[in-house]
């Protein structure tokens, strides 16, 4: 990251810790935009980090944007930055017009809508961010090739719901549907990159909001007494809330470093298989981790991190819908077990012997 | 708030690491092939070929990091983390030489006389001198600090007396560095008036007696030192601080891919038998364990990159090598699923074998060098618990 994207991630630190709080949260949960953040966060142009200068947007870096979507997941904040960047990039990359309002995925990692002499069909089960935005955003699929479509949310079918974090995922079906805006093919965009991409964007948002359930637990079993002595003092919590500082720096190793492959990848929307191996590997680690750190944490929180006015819960429910979401630790280890397979069969490399170290290291 | 978060910043890779690193590898590669060593699980605490180390030694790779005059090669930490985490993959024999190239060498170039450095860290890098660890006795484990083994002042040098307990290989070293008191504990400063000592192991009074481990190998020792005497100059660093450098060595030695690649070689072992066929189960095992050990060594060159930058990430160490020896264990259980673990080791099979080696070597990764519950104790001071 350059000197601009830090001082971008400055600024969006502390309008985040100056307005995100977790009522916020509560509100929108409760059916309220938290309409003060949504037009902080628009009026700072945060959601148009990855769209070029050229397009409006601020030319940031992925590193950048990855960053924001980490720093922003560990505040819970209750609007979809993240999405509304990724819906935004795919905007930029095929050339659309990306407007300075939220901007929805309709992605959710399943089957593409079909595009078919500028109608489209399709059902797309989790689109998210399309309650706020005033674009949705869908890949679509046209003669097996990619092609970006957008649509005015009052001209297609949608039915929200809520994700078990309380956010909103969208059941969108097209039917014959024509989109405002239909992209030409784009090169270097695939399905699988897609897919990559986003899981990458679930996996960050995941160690975003593990730092903020290692930082509330360490202050809780600092704070809170029994026996005459802090939480903190006994070695059973010292060592639960080691265990939550581990996994949660595994699982940002593996994010790290998988940010590092996508960023340095010439083609990132791509999906070859140096970044499909990185990512992969990011979400299943923060997959895991989302079980074990919200598992300590609780237990060393007691029945306060059960309450739902404490803001421990805000995060573990965060971080359980987002290890489902675009492939679950399941989903992703497999993926790596068939790439193995997949390369023994078809001879890629010299010898088997070698093969997972291979994969390891690459 | 209390920021607990970690950066593992990525290593600078230049075209010589990448070089060594195929350079390695084709090495060993060949050394598979023509048979020259059979593949070893926990292969630097239970592979042991004197030959190899000679070789390795000739091939420049051992001491990489030392200055010439003193037989390395002026590496960086980096080309050495190449050459290890590449031993460790195939499962080569390198315990001989282990603790000699990575730290005790290290030690004696720190802290050792200038005749140390002429003498023995030549005949190391040559894979000809092994060292052994005199830390443990029976009576002081995780609490080290509380070592009996006495150093008397005498003249001209110390006499030194005492047991060490699990010295891992010194049935093979010519030399142990030793930590023993050298002025009784004060109250509140039991970690001062320890010294380490550099103690040849053919001295007047020293018995070593090998201590057969539960996988079947003659592995550690038992250590005797009656009245062992040692000249002046064998005092490693300063009299009374040898506990400040043995704390200063473990970032190093805590955060290696040696925490974490123990068990690789089964894996690798398992799907020459099963990778052209796996089921769903098996390929999201071998998946999972593919994506951990990436994050472990992404870690791990993490920590490299920090030390290399003149931080003192204890606590990132410490880390890594609690999840990766807690990983090196499960990878034997999740592994069981390609193959039940029956069978005494022996029969022939490599597989076979290196699974219940692996298994019974296993309750070991998470105790030597300072135990998980001790690491624990780190990260909780680390983040301020303690
Ligand atoms: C394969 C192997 C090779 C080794 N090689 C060497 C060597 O080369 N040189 C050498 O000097 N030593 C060596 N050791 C010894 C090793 O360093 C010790 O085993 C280790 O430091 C633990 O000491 P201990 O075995 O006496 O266990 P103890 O200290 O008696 O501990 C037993 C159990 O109690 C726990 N425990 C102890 N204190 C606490 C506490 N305060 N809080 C919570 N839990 C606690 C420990 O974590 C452990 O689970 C080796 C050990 C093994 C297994």
């Amino acid at each position: 990251m350059n000197e601009t994207d830090l001082l971008i991630l400055d600024a969006a630190e502390r309008l985040l810790s100056d307005i995100c709080t977790t009522e916020a949260a509560v509100r929108y949960e409760q059916g309220q935009v938290p309409e003060d953040l949504a037009n902080a966060i628009l009026d700072s142009g945060l959601p148009l980090a990855w769209v070029p200068e050229e397009f409006g947007g601020v030319g940031g870096s992925l590193a950048l944007g990855f960053e924001l979507i980490r720093k922003a997941a560990s505040f819970a904040l209750p609007l979809p930055l993240a999405e509304t960047l990724v819906a935004n990039l795919l905007l930029a990359v095929s050339g659309l017009t990306v407007p300075g309002r939220w901007t929805a995925l309709g992605y959710d990692g399943g089957e593409l809508p079909v595009a078919v002499r500028g109608e489209v069909n399709g059902t797309i089960e989790m689109a998210s961010g399309a309650h706020e935005a005033s674009v949705i955003v869908v890949p679509v699929l046209e003669k097996g090739h990619l092609r970006v479509a957008s649509f005015a949310p009052s001209t297609i079918d949608m039915e929200h719901r809520r994700n078990l974090a309380g956010e909103v995922r969208t059941r969108i079906i097209l039917r014959s549907a024509i989109p405002s805006q239909l992209s030409g093919r784009i090169e270097n965009l695939t399905e699988d990159g897609l897919r990559q991409f986003c899981a990458l964007l679930r996996a960050v948002q995941i160690v975003g909001a593990l730092d903020r359930v290692g930082e509330l637990t360490l202050d809780y079993v600092a704070e809170r007494k029994q026996f005459g002595r802090a939480l903190g003092k006994f070695q059973a919590v010292q060592n639960r809330v080691a265990d939550i500082v581990g996994e949660t720096a595994l699982a940002g190793a593996a994010v790290q470093q998988a940010v590092r492959t996508v960023s340095n990848a010439e083609r990132p929307l791509r999906g070859d298989r140096s970044t499909a191996i990185a990512i992969a590997s990011a979400k299943f680690v923060a997959g895991e981790a989302a079980q074990k750190v919200p598992e300590n944490a609780h237990q060393a929180h007691g029945a306060m991190g059960f309450s739902y006015e404490y803001p421990l819960q805000h995060f573990t429910r965060r971080v359980w819908s987002w290890r489902e979401e675009f492939g679950s630790e399941f989903y992703w280890s497999e993926y790596i077990g068939e790439l193995i397979q997949d390369e023994v069969q078809s001879g890629h490399g010299d010898s088997v012997l070698g093969k997972a170290w291979d994969l390891a290291t690459r | 708030m209390s920021g607990i978060r970690f950066n593992f910043p990525a290593p600078e890779l230049d075209q010589s690491i990448y070089d060594l690193r195929s350079e390695v590898r084709t090495f060993l590669r060949e050394e598979i092939c023509n048979d020259r060593f059979t593949p070893v699980t926990d292969c630097w605490c239970a592979g042991v070929d004197l030959d190899f180390s000679r070789k390795l030694g000739q091939k420049g790779w051992l001491g990489v990091t030392w200055p010439k005059q003193y037989g390395g090669r002026e590496l960086s930490a980096l080309h050495r983390y190449v050459i290890t985490e590449e031993l460790l993959a195939v499962g080569a024999p390198v315990h001989a030489h282990w603790i000699a190239d990575r730290q005790s060498g290290p030690l004696i170039l720190s802290s050792g006389t200038e005749d140390m450095k002429r003498n023995i860290l030549p005949r190391i890098a040559a894979g000809e001198c092994f060292f052994a660890l005199g830390l443990s006795e029976p009576e002081a484990g995780s609490d080290l600090a509380s070592v009996k083994t006495r150093a008397r002042k005498v003249d001209g040098g110390w006499e030194i007396t005492g047991t060490k307990l699990w010295s891992s290989g010194a049935q093979h070293c010519q030399y142990m560095t030793v930590l023993a008191r050298t002025s009784d504990p004060l109250e509140g400063k039991r970690h001062e008036g320890l010294t380490q000592f550099l103690v040849p192991l053919d001295s007047q009074g020293v018995a070593i007696s090998g201590i057969r481990d539960m996988s079947g190998l003659m592995h550690f020792n038992e250590s005797h030192f009656d009245s062992v005497f040692v000249p002046d100059d064998s005092v490693l660093g300063k009299v009374g601080e040898g506990w400040k450098q043995i704390t200063s060595e473990l970032a190093l030695e805590r955060s290696g891919p040696e925490r974490f690649l123990s068990t690789f070689i089964v894996v690798e072992h398992a799907l020459v038998r099963a990778a052209s066929d796996l089921d769903a189960r098996q390929a999201a095992i071998v998946g999972g364990i593919i994506a951990r050990v990436r994050a472990l060594r992404a870690m791990s060159l993490g920590v490299a990159a920090l030390l290399e930058s003149g931080k003192s990430p204890d606590v990132e160490a410490a880390l890594v090598k609690d999840l990766g020896t807690r990983f090196e264990q499960d990878v034997v259980e999740r592994l069981r699923a390609f193959r039940p673990i029956l069978w005494k080791s022996g029969n022939g099979d490599v597989l076979d074998d290196l699974m219940t080696d692996s298994l019974l070597r296993q309750p070991s990764f998470t105790l030597r060098g300072g135990t998980n519950e001790v690491l624990k104790g780190i990260v909780a001071r680390g983040i301020g618990l303690r």
